[in-house]
C-alpha cells in the first residue's frame, strides 16, 4: 500500500512537451505509474512517449479521466497551472517548480485548503511510492537509494533526500511513500498534514521526517503526535543546526526569525512527544532499528 | 532582498507613509571629509530657521544599530559632521548615511506585515509598545502583540484597521491616520510582492501624526522578475565574492574557516555545513550549484579559491543535477583554473558511474560517503594549514 499515489493512480502532466516533462514523464511510465493525459496549451493532437496531449486539463481529462496531476511548469505560471487542474476536479497535485512567487503561494495555499485539495510543493522532487507510482523526478533505478518497503518518508529537501534515503536502504528497509514538501517558506501542503494518511496506510510502519531549521512543521509533527494523530515510530532528520541565526542559507524556507524555528527547538518538541532524532544522516538506519525494537517489546 | 531603510522609506513615501524629511550622504572609503561636509549641509537644510535637531542613521543591514552608536543625534551642523566622522570610525562597511530631522515623539508603535504560512494568510501584527526587539517581546509578553489575518483573496478590510487602532489605545484623533497608514502598509506589502514590510517604531507625535521612525521591507526574490526598481548591489552583500555569486545566481556565504563546501542541493549543502562543524572543522564559504546551476562548475570553483581556504569539498546526490555532468563540469575546472589547493569530490546520483570514471581518470578519488568526504576534508585542512597561512 501506499498513500497519495499507487498504481491505480491515473495521472495527468502538465507541461509535458517541455525537456524535463519528456524525460520525466519516461521514467514515471517505466517505473509503472499510470500517465494518462499530457497538457500543453496548442499542443493537442500530439503524442509524447505514446501519452496523447491536450490543449487543457479539462479536454485531457475527459478524454481520460485522472486522479492526479504533476505539472512541469515555470514558477511564474504555477499559480495558474494548479488552478486550472483544480478546475478540472483534480484534487491531487504536485507542483515541482523552484521559484513560484511567495505571495502566489499562499493564495494557492488558501485556494487548496478551501476546496480540500491537496498541492504538495513547489521547490521538490515531488512524491514517489517505489516501484508502483511516481509524480515527479527521482533516481529510482540507483538500488542503493530506493527500495520499495514501509517506511514513510517526508523531506523538505531534494539530494539530502537522496543521501537519507541510501541510509534507509542501507539499514535494511525501504520506501512506502516518500513525499518531498518541497523547501519553501510557504509549502503549499505541510508534513503534518500527511500523518493521519501515514497512520491509516496498513504498509506504513513507521514515518521518516526530513526537515531543516526555520519554520514550525517539525513542530506541528510533534503535536500531531501528542494529539495522537500518529501513533506509529517516528524518526526525524534535522539539518542546519550549526546555521547561524539570520542568516538564508540554503532553502527559502530554512532561516530562523520571529524568534521560531531553531534546530533546538524542533529536536526537543520531537522528542518531548516521543520521536527519534538524528543529527547527522547515517545516523537515521540506527534510530530507525532502534524505534521498531522498541515498538516490538511494547 | 532586503532593502536598506532609506530605500525601503521611499518606497513608503510614494506609498503615503510618512516619513520624516530626510537627506542621503552616500559613503566611500576615504572620503571622511566629504562625507562630514555633506552631512553638516543636510542637518543645516533639514534644521531650518529653528536649527531642529536631527538624527543621523547608519544605512546597514546590521539589528541594534542604535546600541551600537550607528544611531546619533545631532543639535546642529558641528554636531552633525562630528557624529557622522565617530560613525564612520567604527569601521563597519557603511554604503549611505541618512539625515533626518528628528521627529517630537509621544509614543512608539510597532506594525508589520508578513505571510503566515500554515493558515495560508497574510497577517498584521501591532504593537502599543515599539521600538523594542518584537522577537523577545513575542517571547516574553505575547499579551502585548495584536494579531489581524488577512484573507489573501478578500484583502484587507477597513474593520480591521480599526480594529489594530483600536486595541492600540489610540485616541479619536489618531484614529483616521493609522487605518490610513494601515492600508498603505498592505498595498506596499502587495504591490512590491514584500515578504516583510516592517515599521519600527511607528513614531506618533503629540500632534497626533504617525511617522515611520525606521523601515524593514524584504522583496521576495522569487517575484523580482515580476518587479522593477529593485537592483543587487554590491552594498548588500558582505563581500565581493558573495557578490559575484550573486550575479551569477549562485547561493554564496561567506564564513573564515579552512574548508570550501560546493555541495549541490541546499539541504544536502546546510548538513555538510552541520557536519564539518561536528568533526571539529571549519567552513570558508557555504556554496550551492545545485539545481539550475549545475553545469557551472568551473564559475563555482573560481568563487572557492577566491577564498584563503585550505582545501575544496565537493558534495553532491543530484537526480537532475547529473553526476556526469558536474563530474565533467569539475575536471575542466581543475584542468582550467588549476587550484593550489587539494579539492575531495564525493559526487553520487544520476549518472554517477560514468562522474565517477570521469574523476578516475582525471586522478581524483570518487568518494561515495559523505561522512568519509568530510573527514578527508578536515584532515587535509589541518595538514594545509601551514601552507596557507
Amino acid at each position: 500500500m501506499s498513500i497519495f499515489a499507487n498504481q491505480e493512480t491515473r495521472i495527468v502532466v502538465q507541461g509535458m512537451t517541455g525537456k524535463e516533462g519528456g524525460f520525466w514523464t519516461r521514467h514515471m511510465l517505466d517505473m509503472g505509474a499510470r500517465v494518462v493525459a499530457g497538457v500543453t496549451p496548442g499542443k493537442e493532437g500530439q503524442t509524447v512517449h505514446d501519452v496523447p496531449i491536450f490543449h487543457s486539463v479539462r479536454r485531457a481529462t475527459a478524454a481520460h479521466p485522472a486522479d492526479a496531476a504533476v505539472l512541469f511548469v515555470p514558477p511564474r505560471f504555477t499559480r495558474d497551472a494548479v488552478y486550472e487542474a483544480l478546475d478540472a476536479g483534480i484534487r491531487k497535485i504536485v507542483t515541482l517548480a523552484d521559484g513560484i512567487p511567495l505571495q502566489d503561494q499562499v493564495q494557492i495555499r488558501r485556494t487548496a485548503l478551501e476546496m480540500q485539495a491537496r498541492v504538495v510543493g513547489g521547490n521538490t522532487s515531488g512524491v514517489i511510492s517505489p516501484g508502483k507510482s511516481m509524480l515527479g523526478m527521482f533516481p529510482y533505478w540507483i538500488e542503493r537509494v530506493y527500495k520499495p518497503g514501509s517506511i514513510g518518508v517526508m523531506t523538505r529537501s531534494g539530494s539530502l533526500t537522496n543521501e537519507v534515503t541510501s541510509m534507509v536502504v542501507r539499514a535494511g528497509y525501504g520506501v512506502s511513500t516518500l513525499i518531498g514538501v518541497g523547501g519553501d517558506q510557504v509549502p503549499l501542503s505541510r508534513f503534518a498534514e500527511f500523518l493521519p494518511e501515514y497512520q491509516n496506510d496498513p504498509h506504513t510502519e513507521a514515518v521518516l521526517i526530513i526537515g531543516e531549521l526555520g519554520g514550525t512543521m517539525e513542530e506541528e509533527v510533534a503535536a500531531a503526535i501528542r494529539d495522537g494523530l500518529f501513533r506509529k515510530p517516528l524518526v526525524a532528520f534535522i539539518g542546519g543546526r550549526t546555521a547561524p541565526a539570520g542568516t538564508r542559507m540554503g532553502h527559502a524556507g530554512a532561516i530562523v526569525t520571529g524568534g521560531t524555528g531553531s534546530v533546538r527547538d524542533k529536536v526537543d518538541a520531537l522528542e518531548a512527544a516521543g520521536a527519534r532524532v538524528a543529527d547527522r544522516p547515517s545516523a537515521v538506519g540506527t534510530l530507525l532499528q532502534r524505534a521498531f525494537q522498541e515498538a516490538e517489546t511494547q | 532582498m532586503k532593502l536598506f531603510e532609506y530605500q525601503g522609506k521611499e518606497v513608503f513615501a510614494r506609498a503615503g507613509i510618512p516619513v520624516p524629511e530626510s537627506r542621503l550622504v552616500t559613503c566611500a572609503e576615504r572620503e571622511h571629509d566629504r562625507i562630514a561636509a555633506e552631512a553638516a549641509e543636510a542637518a543645516h537644510e533639514l534644521g531650518g530657521r529653528e536649527r531642529q535637531t536631527v538624527v543621523v542613521k547608519a544605512q546597514l543591514d546590521m539589528g541594534g544599530r542604535g546600541k551600537a552608536g550607528l544611531i546619533r543625534m545631532a543639535a546642529d551642523q558641528g554636531e552633525a559632521a562630528a557624529v557622522s566622522r565617530e560613525i564612520l570610525a567604527k569601521g563597519y562597511r557603511i554604503p549611505a548615511l541618512l539625515v533626518e530631522r528628528a521627529v517630537n515623539i509621544e509614543r512608539e508603535l510597532y506594525l508589520s506585515l508578513s505571510v503566515d504560512p500554515q493558515r495560508a494568510c497574510f497577517v498584521f501584527l501591532a504593537s502599543a509598545e515599539g521600538g523594542v526587539d518584537i522577537e523577545s517581546l513575542a517571547r516574553e509578553r505575547p499579551d502585548a502583540i495584536r494579531r489581524v489575518s488577512i484573507d489573501p483573496f478578500r484583502g484587507l478590510q477597513a474593520f480591521q484597521g480599526r480594529a489594530l487602532a483600536y486595541d492600540l489605545g489610540l485616541r479619536d484623533s489618531a484614529i483616521g491616520s493609522f487605518t490610513a497608514l494601515v492600508n498603505a502598509l498592505y498595498a506596499v506589502f502587495r504591490n512590491s510582492d514584500a515578504e516583510l514590510a516592517e515599521i519600527n517604531p511607528l513614531f506618533l507625535t503629540a500632534d497626533g501624526e504617525l511617522i515611520a521612525g525606521d523601515s524593514k521591507l524584504i522583496i521576495d526574490d522569487n517575484s523580482l522578475y515580476r518587479q522593477s526598481g529593485f537592483e543587487l548591489t554590491r552594498e548588500q552583500f558582505d563581500s565581493d565574492i558573495a557578490y559575484a555569486a550573486a550575479l551569477d545566481g549562485i547561493p554564496y556565504v561567506q564564513f573564515d574557516g579552512e574548508i570550501s563546501l560546493m555541495c549541490a542541493g541546499a539541504g544536502l549543502a546546510t548538513t555538510v555545513f552541520d557536519l564539518v562543524n561536528f568533526g571539529g572543522g571549519s567552513v570558508a564559504n557555504y556554496l550551492e550549484f545545485g539545481g539550475p546551476n549545475y553545469h557551472k562548475a568551473q564559475r563555482a570553483m573560481e568563487l572557492c579559491l577566491r577564498n584563503r581556504s585550505a582545501v575544496i569539498l565537493i558534495v553532491t546526490f543530484g537526480t537532475i543535477a547529473r553526476a556526469d555532468v558536474m563530474a565533467q563540469g569539475i575536471v575542466d575546472a581543475i584542468a582550467a583554473l588549476k587550484p593550489d589547493r587539494p579539492v575531495v569530490t564525493c559526487i553520487r546520483g544520476t549518472n554517477e558511474e560514468r562522474a565517477h570514471e570521469t574523476l578516475r581518470s582525471a586522478g581524483l578519488e570518487p568518494l561515495l560517503d559523505t561522512e568519509e568526504a568530510v573527514r578527508r576534508a578536515i584532515d587535509l585542512a589541518a595538514q594545509n594549514r601551514g601552507r596557507t597561512s
